[in-house]
């Protein structure tokens, strides 16, 4: 009887009631609609990061620092030591044994690929123009393994790093800022004094920008003449079987590696930092918009419950309790909340595949060619759930005042 | 239009236990009722210690004056509102200040009880129909066996039906309650209120919003429905409608001033309280 009376009150009213799931609708849809779009960023910058750069990556850096040779000699905790005229040690920085250390990496558990690398700063010269990138010199036959670099290369191919002698493969940027085109030859110059002319065998895009805009790849053998470390490995990168626990598997590496290795999280802490604001921010303003659909819900059922007082009041003679006149109001909210949210839920759906289809260029931390809308079921379920709780919570103060009206005052006269 | 009393008749075709209730104590009764309205302030003693017994097949008029308590013992006598259980002092009532229904004190039951009580026990009628305009008249009287679930959907209505076709109003069956006359809304709301085979029918003022004809048509209802062996008290002004009662009760000042059969003589004006403006 309670969704009887409930319903009609709902279906008899419907500019009322069609206010307050136009309010719900339009709010479910921005969540929706505004949480796809930031995450699909996101996810589009992590994918790209993840898979253009490896999962974890094994840094040139000791954990296990030296012991200086005095305390080493007076292990006395009282005993004071001094030194005079300590010159600083000219050390290499390298990973030691590269080798086995891969070897190793490769029988563990969840480790699908590992790959060696070196890199260092390098100016590269094509005519006139002269730019700062980064060489990375690989294997690429391990390292088409560990990172989709193999993939990205829209011009040439990565394996023909292997058949030209010198070859380079540039970043997108790299290239366009250069002006340099597939098999021209660009002068590589490092800070060591290793100078080289290098074709250009493949030009790749990631979509990461920075990556894209600085980054260049050679022979491992090549880029360590280059860059003067001749049989250096400066890093290890490392492919896992799911990404999502890199952060794990470093720190599981790192003991046995005895390196510092970094997962891909901690190496983009500061990008990962600024999504999770944008995305609280998206919260914050989804979020208010659901409040305010919830205050019209809100005002909507005052009203009719003001409008309704000598019903209340009827339905109490006749014997319904307060809990009922409670849900009678409530389940108004819930009827909203449901339609609202549902169509919202439609909606949603088709603001992401329209906004998908627009084509819209832009070029900013990843370079895309449309908006970038992510699509999770918990994007729909956070709507649906958070747009259902608000507009029940502003449903119970209506329920609860409809509930508390006192029908002998009503029938005499009192509201 | 002849009546027979819908309770009785389909009290034994649904089963109902109202029907069958076994003869035992009154059906409502005021034992020292006080009621006190307002703030501890200024507070506005409605009753101040009345005693009432109503028992089955009764037809019981309550008349007096606009201000003497009338209505507020109705409200008591069906379990709309409680009556006051101590005084200023906090000191309660000697004897106790109780109402109770079908032996039921309504002061010891709870907010849910009570509303069951009214649901099985009670029918109001009021001087406004208030019925809800937003449904049929088939569908204002369904609502009360909605609540009492007795009857499944279609047999409430189907009751509703019947209803509405002995107060002569079966071709508005379906018709919403804003689109009736006011003495059609009044016979629907007096339908209403038998729904559920009420013990008793509680009518406030019942003619005072309809004009003669219509007044005379619910008072003809009440008659017959009390003929018919419905338990009815009626609170009204009206001195006709008073006098097809068999009981009245006169109140004055928040008390009882006469309890007496009507003889069938006429009634003096200031029985009814005729003499005092609302």
């Amino acid at each position: 009887m309670r969704w009887f009376i409930s319903l009609r009150y709902f279906l008899t009213h419907k500019r009322q009631s069609l206010v307050c799931i136009a309010g719900v609708t339009i709010s479910v849809t921005m969540f929706i609609a505004m949480l796809s779009m930031m995450e699909g960023f996101t996810d589009k910058f992590i994918i790209e990061t993840v898979e253009s750069s490896g999962h974890i990556s094994i840094k040139d850096e000791p954990r296990e620092t030296r012991t200086p040779i005095l305390e080493r000699a007076y292990t006395h905790p009282n005993a004071l030591l001094a030194l005079e005229g300590v010159k600083p040690r000219d050390t290499i920085k390298k990973i030691n044994n590269p080798t086995g250390l891969i070897r190793t990496l490769e029988t563990m558990p969840g480790i699908q690929a590992v790959a060696p690398e070196v890199y260092g700063s390098v100016i590269a010269t094509y005519g006139t123009k002269t730019l700062n990138l980064n060489i990375f010199g690989v294997e690429p036959e391990q390292q088409i393994r560990v990172t989709t670099i193999g993939q990205d290369v829209i011009e040439g191919g990565f394996a023909r790093l292997r058949t030209t002698a010198d070859g380079v493969i540039l970043g997108r940027g790299v290239a366009d800022l250069l002006g340099a085109r597939l098999d021209d030859s660009i002068s590589l110059s490092s800070s060591t004094g290793g100078k080289t002319t290098a074709r250009v065998v493949g030009i790749f895009q990631t979509g990461v920008t920075p990556v894209d805009y600085s980054r260049a790849y050679m022979l491992l053998n090549s880029a360590q003449t280059l860059l003067d470390k001749k049989n250096i490995v400066n890093e290890i990168v490392i492919r896992t079987d799911d990404y999502t626990r890199a952060e794990g598997y470093a720190a599981q590496i790192e003991s046995i590696a005895g390196y510092r290795t970094e997962s891909w999280q901690e190496s983009n802490a500061n990008f990962l930092k600024i999504f999770k604001i944008q995305t609280l921010i998206t919260y914050i303003i989804t979020g208010a918009l659901l409040i305010v659909a919830a205050f019209g819900v809100l005002n909507i059922l005052i009203m009719a419950v003001l409008e309704r007082v000598n019903d209340i009041a009827i339905l109490k003679s006749f014997g319904l309790s307060r809990n009922d006149i409670t849900l009678i109001y409530l389940f108004q909210g819930l009827v909203i909340g449901l339609v609202g949210s549902a169509l919202g839920l439609l909606l949603g759906k088709l603001t992401i595949e329209v906004l998908r289809r627009l084509p819209i260029e832009m070029e900013g931390l990843v370079k895309v060619e449309g908006l970038l809308m992510s699509e999770h079921p918990s994007q729909y379920y956070s709507a649906f759930i958070s747009a259902m709780l608000i507009v029940l919570v502003a449903a119970v103060y209506p329920a609860r005042r409809a509930a508390s009206y006192d029908p002998v005052e009503v029938i005499r006269g009192a509201h | 239009m002849a009546l027979t009393n819908p309770n009785a008749h389909s009290t034994r075709a649904a089963g109902f236990p109202i029907g069958n209730r076994p003869e035992r104590g009154p059906l409502l009764r005021a034992q020292n009722v006080h009621r006190v309205l307002g703030s501890r302030e200024a507070p506005a003693r409605v009753l101040k210690g009345v005693s009432l017994s109503i028992g089955m097949h009764e037809y019981v008029s309550i008349v007096g004056a606009s201000g003497s308590g009338k209505s507020t013992l109705l409200y008591l006598l069906g379990g709309l509102d409680r009556p006051t259980l101590t005084d200023d002092d906090g000191v309660p009532f000697d004897p106790p200040s109780r109402v109770f229904i079908d032996e039921h004190d309504t002061s010891q039951l709870s907010e849910q009880e009570l509303a069951q009580l009214r649901n099985e026990k009670v029918g109001f009628v009021f001087q406004f129909h208030y019925l809800l305009k937003e449904f049929t008249a088939q569908e204002n009287i369904c609502l009360p066996m909605l609540k009492l679930r007795r009857l499944s959907r279609p047999a409430a209505m189907e009751r509703a039906a019947a209803l509405l076709e002995q107060f002569g109003l079966a071709d508005k069956a379906r018709r919403r309650a804003n689109r009736l006359s006011g003495g059609e809304q009044q016979r629907v709301a007096v339908a209403r209120a038998l729904a559920n085979e009420p013990a008793v029918l509680l009518a406030d003022e019942p003619t005072g919003n309809l004009d003669r004809g219509n007044s005379e048509r619910v008072a003809e209802i009440f008659a017959q429905l009390s003929s018919a062996g419905q338990a009815i008290v009626m609170v009204t002004h009206d001195t006709a409608l008073a006098a097809k009662a068999r009981r009245m009760v006169t109140m004055e000042d928040g008390m009882i001033l006469r309890d007496r059969p009507v003889s069938g003589e006429p009634i003096a004006a200031g029985d009814v309280g005729q003499a005092v403006s609302n």
